[in-house]
């Protein structure tokens, strides 16, 4: 159980690690596209600061956004299937 | 400079090339001669050790083995350790020691009359440390010639790459952003410092060689 425990915690330090680093990359990139819209003129007669707080906004609810959570899901679901093919079958 | 660089990462690249074939899995078509069960006493080779069964005590400085011994097709022998590798690494996440021994002890076959086995394993022989590799799966095969295509490792090692270049060439476009026009600075600057340096040794020594005359 203690092996478990390890497994767990060093899991959870090293995704959230990788979670926090992927959520902060992408906003960035989403910044970065919204800065350029803006420049190209799609303004939406919003000064640049409110273009990009709002589309930030829209981000921040987004699917897209959410998707991350994939970091934590994927490894658990690997990890399952692992344990059900090598055991079970 | 240049040539330590290219020692240095060729180094770092030998170390975990080995480290992937010595944990990713491999395929052996293998005749199984005999299983037995042994206990070791761990010492320099520890390292190359699993897991006690999973839910008995731990740190123990020795216990009992399963081990299976293998001819292979070209009658050299091949022998397996069968260990639990539990919840620990390399992550094959396996329970059913005992269940694979009984596995393996039941296609056990002499070589007139060969039952041919498809063992699944991890790891290396290595007979001076005495290191054995980890049997994960047993299965009987038809056909001792069949071509194995490993496509589980040529995913996980696509799925590697694509991780490793995306971080590296992130990495490199934040480098020719960010630091190197920081490194800029600091290289005139140095060479600023150097060149005030030089000019006022110029000036001590000249005045060290006055006195030497």
């Amino acid at each position: 159980m203690l092996s478990l425990a390890r497994l767990f915690l060093t899991l959870f330090v090293v995704l959230t690690v990788i979670y926090v680093s992927v959520s902060l990359w992408s906003r960035q990139v989403r910044k970065r596209k919204l800065t350029r819209e803006w420049r190209e003129g799609e303004t939406d007669g919003d000064d640049m600061q409110a273009f990009i707080r709002k589309g930030l906004e829209e981000y921040d609810d987004s699917f897209r956004r959410k998707l991350i959570l994939l970091v934590y899901i994927v490894p658990v679901a690997v990890i399952a299937y692992i344990i059900y093919v090598v055991n079970y079958t | 400079m240049v040539y330590i660089k290219w020692a240095f990462w060729g180094i770092v690249a030998l170390i975990v090339i080995a480290f992937l074939h010595y944990t990713l899995p491999q395929r052996d078509i293998v005749r199984i001669s005999d299983t037995y069960e042994k206990r070791i006493d761990f010492g320099e080779n520890s390292i190359f050790w699993a897991k006690e069964d999973t839910g008995t005590a731990t740190g123990q400085i020795n216990r009992d083995v399963f081990f299976i011994q293998t001819i292979r097709k070209n009658g050299k022998p091949l022998v397996f350790r069968n260990e639990d590798t539990g919840w620990g690494w390399p992550p094959y996440f396996k329970f059913d020691t005992s269940n694979l021994q009984t596995e393996a002890s039941d296609l056990r076959s002499t070589s007139e009359n060969p039952k041919w086995v498809m063992v699944t394993h991890y790891g290396w022989r290595v007979e001076f440390l005495t290191v054995f590799p980890n049997a994960i799966a047993v299965k009987r095969v038809d056909d001792p010639d069949m071509t194995i295509i490993p496509w589980l490792n040529i995913i996980i090692l696509l799925v590697l790459f694509a991780i490793f270049w995306a971080i590296r060439v992130r990495w490199r476009r934040f480098r020719r952003r960010r630091i190197d026009p920081m490194m800029a600075g600091a290289d005139e600057s140095w060479d600023n410092l150097a060149d005030g340096a030089r000019a006022r040794r110029g000036r001590a020594s000249r005045w060290f060689a006055s006195w030497r005359r």
